[in-house]
């Protein structure tokens, strides 16, 4: 790789980075906010070496000097080459800019089996009071399937998630949460009784009751009153309530 | 330090960016002693130069084609968009790490003297692996910092087996790791000291090894360029950080590829068949680790979650995993050439599912 296309890479790689990090919220879709920081500094750090080297070997054409005409015969591996799989790296700086891949959705959340059967009942601290009360989906699929006071009986909740299809029609009311990067995610699935299925992907508050079971339970599911379409949040993989309101 | 050969000093009259005589030069410089059997690393011998345009023409053929395939409608259909999606997320997420190790590599090349490490560790090699792997404390960070910066440590005359050692206990005992795995395992600090004692034993056990069993041949470094005259410090250590940085990240690109691509062609729901049987769980958890790419700081609380499994399987699951993962390999692959890469990566694997058996065996 010629040095004048490593300093464009290098550019374009830092300049993705700050794109994603610093001027929108794209990097949410791939990792944590607690990792935006460090990604401010690499992209800026990226530019500025990118800079250095524009500065120092030229460009766009790379200068010719008495260090690049030593190194560019075939076969030496001077400073002024890099390996040809960094070319590579033009896949995910690009994919930062232009083309960036949504987050992950109901494709990856309907490949997830159920989890397995849930520890034993145990109490819970008491719900606060309002109605509908807004709440986590993980919170409540915890609740439904481990409360032993059965506190959500009768109470109206609303919950924010995405839909995912169930093979039989039904849908999942589904979020995905992750502990490092978009690799290792999890799903958070309830499903949803009472209305018809949205199309798959789509963010949707529900509002309704839990519907009755056993527990422990397996499966939480939920009789729903309303379906409202919602945006998307910007930060899709952290399991959080809806805001208050309609 | 390495010295400059005679043909760097005679200036070649210039040709016109074409291919020089290429008998006249050897294909990279071997730094003095250290090293007989050092061959050029992977992309040494790469193409010759070409003509500035069509060089220019090609890549941008080629970013076009990426650019065309990324907008057509079959980039649209949703197991590639995952795939695109996991493939980014964990080079992004590895990225800083990254940058991080390479600059550390830089400047141990570029800045830190040779004597200073021969005075640090002790001199025999067989002491100076525990030293190693305890000295893994101190590099936060994953995996993907610790194998620059080691391939570094083995140019400035740090023995391999120390520098592989620390290599492995880096990304596996250092403070957040151990914090990380603290909080996602709460009540169980058995589980903190489990994983610091299985980590560290696997490191000085693979250290120890590879001093039995390792050879030379086996590590391809590339040839590196040492102090040339003309540069200042800071130039040399600009290069060698941003020459190590584009390598790896280039390798680490393939290794997150393939983790995206696993992540996508196999199901989840396969994790239900493993849980029961004891000695599967384990194996499986392992194989798990490796596939799964997690970076080291977070692996706690993967393995937190995988509640149907016994303790020692998600022990098996937290040691291997920073030590073999298939960025882990892709990277080394890349830093040390693949016959190392290979025979060290099964030959970790299996140590730290022992080590992690044993340990867990013994703690938990």
């Amino acid at each position: 790789m010629r040095r004048n296309v490593q300093v464009l890479l290098l550019v374009l790689t830092g300049a993705g980075l700050l794109h994603a990090a610093l001027l929108t919220d794209v990097c949410l879709r791939f990792v944590k906010e607690g990792l935006r920081p460090a990604l401010v500094a690499s992209g800026a750090l990226l530019v500025l070496l990118g800079l250095v080297a524009a500065a120092r070997d030229g460009f766009p054409t790379a200068r010719r000097d008495r260090a690049d005409r030593r190194s560019s015969a075939p076969g030496a591996h001077g400073h002024g080459r890099a390996p040809g799989v960094a070319w590579l790296l033009f896949f995910p700086a690009l994919s930062l800019l232009f083309f960036t891949p949504p987050a992950l959705g109901a494709y990856t959340a309907a490949r997830e089996a159920p989890p397995p059967a849930t520890e034993a009942a145990r109490a819970f601290p008491p719900l606060p009071g309002g109605s509908p009360l807004p709440m986590t989906l993980s919170e409540f699929r915890l609740r439904a399937g481990q409360d032993r006071a059965r506190s959500l009986e009768g109470r109206t909740v609303r919950l924010l998630g995405f839909v995912t299809p169930a093979g039989d029609g039904g849908w999942y009311l589904s979020r995905l949460v992750v502990s490092c990067c978009a690799a290792d995610s999890r799903a958070v699935k309830i499903r949803v009784y009472g209305a018809p299925a949205p199309p798959a992907d789509t963010w949707v508050t529900v509002t309704g009751r839990l519907r009755p079971g056993p527990v422990p339970a397996a499966e939480a599911a939920l009789d729903a009153e309303r379906v409202r379409v919602a945006p998307e949040p910007a930060d899709p993989y952290r399991d959080a309530a809806p805001p208050a309101g309609d | 330090m390495e010295s400059v050969s005679a043909d760097d000093l005679a200036e070649p009259p210039p040709p016109r960016a074409q291919d020089g005589p290429p008998a006249a030069r050897p294909a990279g410089r071997l730094p003095r002693g250290r090293f007989p059997a050092l061959r050029d690393g992977a992309g040494g011998a790469g193409a010759s130069a070409g003509t500035g345009p069509r060089t220019g023409l090609l890549a941008g053929c080629a970013a076009a084609a990426v650019l065309l395939v990324a907008g057509s409608p079959w980039a649209a259909h949703p197991a590639v968009q995952a795939w695109r999606t996991v493939t980014v997320a964990v080079t992004v997420q590895a990225l800083p790490f990254l940058l991080l190790g390479t600059a550390l590599s830089g400047a141990i090349n570029a800045f830190v003297p040779e004597r200073w490490f021969t005075r640090a560790l002790p001199r025999r090699p067989v002491l100076a692996v525990p030293v190693a792997g305890a000295a893994g404390m101190v590099l936060p960070g994953c995996e993907c910092a610790s194998v620059p910066v080691a391939g570094s440590l083995i140019r400035r005359g740090v023995a391999p087996a120390a520098a592989l050692t620390f290599l492995l206990s880096a990304p596996a005992v250092n403070p957040v790791v151990l914090t990380a795995t603290a909080v996602a395992f709460p009540g169980s600090p058995e589980m903190v000291a489990a994983r610091l004692l299985a980590s560290l034993m696997a490191a000085v056990v693979m250290g120890w090894l590879w001093l039995r069993l390792g050879r030379e041949e086996w590590i391809r470094l590339p040839a590196r360029r040492g102090h040339r005259p003309g540069h200042g410090r800071w130039e040399e250590f600009r290069l060698g950080f941003q020459h190590d940085f584009l390598h790896a990240g280039g390798f680490l690109v393939v290794g997150a590829a393939a983790a995206a691509t696993v992540n996508v062609a196999v199901p989840r729901s396969v994790l239900e068949a493993f849980a029961g049987s004891p000695w599967l769980s384990v194996l499986f958890l392992a194989a798990l680790a490796v596939v799964l790419a997690v970076c080291s700081e977070a692996d706690a609380f993967v393995a937190a979650s995988l509640t149907g499994f016994s303790p020692t399987a998600r022990l098996v699951f937290m040691v291997v995993g920073p030590m073999v993962d298939l960025k882990l390999i892709a990277l080394q692959t890349g830093t040390f050439g693949r016959a190392f890469a290979v025979r060290f990566s099964a030959a970790t694997a299996v140590v730290a599912v022992v080590a992690g058996v044993v340990t867990g065996w013994w703690l938990l």
